[in-house]
């Protein structure tokens, strides 16, 4: 990370910042791909076998192409909100690819392929988009705020890093029950500023709960650069203060992510948690609210371009004679083919009703509810049109 | 039993039935919390189930939502309830929203104790009553037992309650009083009010406390100028027992509200909203606030001047009983 750079004035784009990925052997970082997705011997490749690798691809060239197509339906009006994943596809694919079905994976919003590699639906997933009733989350949250509990995702309570301790809290419960339940919850570079964070980790290096922290740092806290997020060089040197487990992986390899998070759940039984900070980069805005040109640098951009997380995977099973053209040419039709079929499906399903907002506050609605929903239903009978 | 004995009783025993409930907090373990409400529990229990947590009520609060998520009951303690908003938004915007965002899939069964309410000349910090900030929005069942049996019984509510619950423990009434508690594993029941003392004239609606204050000024004024007040103590704020409100005042058509929080959207103002809503064409009179004022609870004269004092619990009264239209 470079010494901290002034911008000459505001709202000018702060000079380009080399891609840590093309140094990560100096700077610490484990990777095991080239940026021409070859096996650079930087740490040996972890023991995965062909139909894992092509389906952690499969899975994320669908995130990209659920990215693409989302952000055009937001962009002309069919859907309110977007958040993009695209460039951290390797990050969240291949560390959830680690985990076990019965884990649980506390999300934050730029994973839609951790959705995917559990099995979720792309209908569901589009009815989450477009608010509807029948989907998990009953059309209460943003798009993109993901959770399911048939599938153990936590969905986030949407304040940066707010629900990095009830990953670990939720861990420590399942240590002291004896379950062998291991926890993993997302969190981006912003977050690591957050009380949250630092509660958490402390709790953590005491009680050791069986939890990786996984920090996404994608260079930017919306217009924010990690130089003026932290004075640290790195984020995972943060566990140090905790004494907790820490490592510093390439986010946009899937094997060197794949590889540190098998560690870290390795490590659970004698040192229970692990920060892993994913090096990787947000290709596209920080939302569709945002204009990411006010504050970086296309040549940036461009930079990053050559470290793409898909490409690299897609190099790296050529390499091995995992893939070919024709699969190649196949999945982008299939993935196409799907998303459009699950947003012609979900934009025909039905939005809540208006007393649907009313359940779920209790268990039990109290009879201040009630009344509420009463009145609302009355009012909204008697209010009509002049 | 006092109302310290009675609260750790209520513990002890919904610790021996299920082995979900767990105890957190600050100092909780080896000293038993700083008012001793958990002594003995460490010791019996074990420190996997008594937590003594780093001085982080933000921590301790987000800890408890993830343990409840995962299906454990954990009390929390917030030494003061003074200290707790620093937990505000993992209380307010996590804890007792898990249920509503996830679309009922995820719960947040905990409870959280916090020691509060003004009495022991402790100044601003260790004097607050924050019920108003942890009522808006919604979410949260808060309790606020002011006898021995209902510091029993209401603490075991909370603990079994599928819903988060605030638990706003009388500080000052911890050691001074005294009651029979049969130590049955007996909850309450969430919402009802209990009608202290009853009376024809004027109603007083207290909870805390000012439950005591409000029962001492209805038996002098009863005795001394002849009124014949209702003591009602609400004992619950959400869900809070407006019926049994509603039945006392369209008998005697006056009201008096009474608490020891600030007075600008204080939970009197819900009640007088309520209750002129419900029952308009009782009253008699316009209903009378005594609470709190809006302002930092002093060291030196907050118990005198900025809680309700009896001086002005009778004040109210005879404001009330003297309104002519």
């Amino acid at each position: 990370m470079n010494a901290p750079k002034i911008v000459s004035f505001a709202g000018a784009p702060r000079e380009p910042v080399p891609v840590p990925l093309a140094s990560a052997d100096e700077l610490g970082i484990e990777q095991v791909l080239d940026a021409e997705g070859l096996p650079n011997g930087n740490r040996p490749e972890p023991d995965l076998d062909q139909a894992t690798v092509v389906k952690m691809y499969e899975v994320m060239v669908t995130v990209a192409a659920l990215d693409r197509i989302g952000w055009q339906l937001q962009r002309s009006g069919r859907m309110e909100f977007w958040i993009p994943s695209r460039g951290q596809e390797a990050a969240h694919v291949a560390s959830t690819a680690a985990m076990r079905p019965s884990d649980w994976i506390f999300l934050a919003d730029r994973e839609p392929g951790s959705f995917l590699w559990r099995g979720a639906g792309l209908t569901q997933m589009f009815a989450q988009f477009f608010g509807r009733a029948d989907e998990p989350l009953k059309g209460r949250r943003l798009p993109l705020l993901l959770g399911d509990r048939s599938i153990n995702i936590v969905p986030c309570t949407t304040q940066v890093g707010s629900y990095i301790p009830h990953a670990a809290g939720a861990a420590w419960a399942a240590k002291l029950r004896g379950d062998d339940t291991r926890f993993i919850v997302y969190f981006g570079d912003g977050a690591t500023s957050r009380g949250e964070f630092h509660s958490a980790l402390n709790f953590a290096g005491i009680h050791k709960p069986p939890v990786v922290f996984f920090c996404q740092n994608n260079g930017w806290a919306v217009s924010t650069p990690n130089d003026r997020q932290t004075a640290t060089a790195t984020f995972a040197e943060k566990a140090d203060a905790y004494a907790v487990r820490r490592v510093r992986v390439d986010g946009n390899d899937p094997l060197a992510v794949y590889a540190a998070t098998a560690d870290a759940l390795a490590a659970m039984p004698d040192e229970g948690a692990t920060l892993i900070e994913a090096v990787t980069y947000r290709m596209g805005f920080h939302t569709s609210s945002d204009n990411p040109d006010l504050y970086r640098s296309g040549d940036e951009v461009d930079a990053w371009a050559r470290w793409d997380p898909i490409d690299r995977t897609r190099k790296y099973l050529e390499h091995k004679g995992w893939w070919d053209s024709g699969r190649e040419a196949a999945l982008h039709e299939a993935a196409d083919g799907d998303i459009k079929a699950a947003i012609t499906a979900a934009e025909a399903m039905p939005k809540p009703v208006p007393e649907s907002q009313f359940d779920d506050v209790f268990e039990q609605p109290t009879w201040m509810l009630d009344d509420q929903r009463d009145r609302l239903l009355d009012d909204l009978s008697n209010g009509g049109a002049l | 039993m006092t109302v310290l004995q009675a609260t750790t009783a209520a513990m002890t025993r919904a610790m021996l039935d299920d082995s979900a409930v767990v105890v957190m907090g600050e100092d909780v373990g080896v000293a038993g919390g700083i008012f001793r409400a958990t002594q003995g529990l460490q010791q019996q229990f074990g420190e996997d189930r008594v937590i003594d947590t780093p001085l982080d009520e933000k921590g301790i609060a987000a800890h408890a939502i993830g343990m409840a998520l995962y299906g454990l009951r954990p009390i929390a303690e917030i030494q003061f309830s003074g200290f707790i908003h620093d937990a505000f938004e993992q209380i307010m915007f996590c804890g007792t929203k898990y249920r509503w965002i996830t679309g009922g899939q995820y719960t947040c069964p905990m409870v959280l104790r916090a020691p509060s309410f003004g009495g022991i000349k402790g100044g601003f910090w260790h004097s607050q009553s924050p019920e108003t900030y942890y009522i808006h929005g919604g979410g949260m069942k808060v309790v606020c037992p002011a006898t021995p049996d209902d510091a029993y019984r209401l603490l075991l509510a909370a603990i079994v309650d599928p819903d988060p619950v605030l638990v706003l423990e009388a500080v000052p009434l911890y050691r001074s009083l005294s009651g029979p508690v049969n130590d049955d594993g007996v909850p309450a029941e969430i919402g009802r009010a209990e009608v202290v003392r009853p009376g024809d004239d004027l109603t007083i609606v207290a909870y805390g406390p000012a439950r005591h204050l409000a029962l001492r000024a209805a038996d002098e004024m009863s005795a001394r100028e002849g009124y014949s007040i209702e003591v009602i103590d609400l004992r619950s704020l959400v869900p809070w027992d407006r019926e049994a409100v509603s039945a006392s005042v369209r008998r005697t058509g006056r009201l008096v509200v009474l608490h020891e929080g600030s007075q600008t959207l204080g939970f009197g103002s819900e009640i007088v909203a309520a209750i002129q809503e419900h029952d308009f064409g009782y009253l008699h009179g316009p209903i009378q606030r005594i609470a709190g004022h809006d302002m930092p609870y002093g060291f030196s004269i907050g118990d005198e001047y900025y809680r309700p004092s009896i001086e002005r619990i009778r004040a109210a009264v005879r404001r009330a009983m003297d309104f002519e239209f």
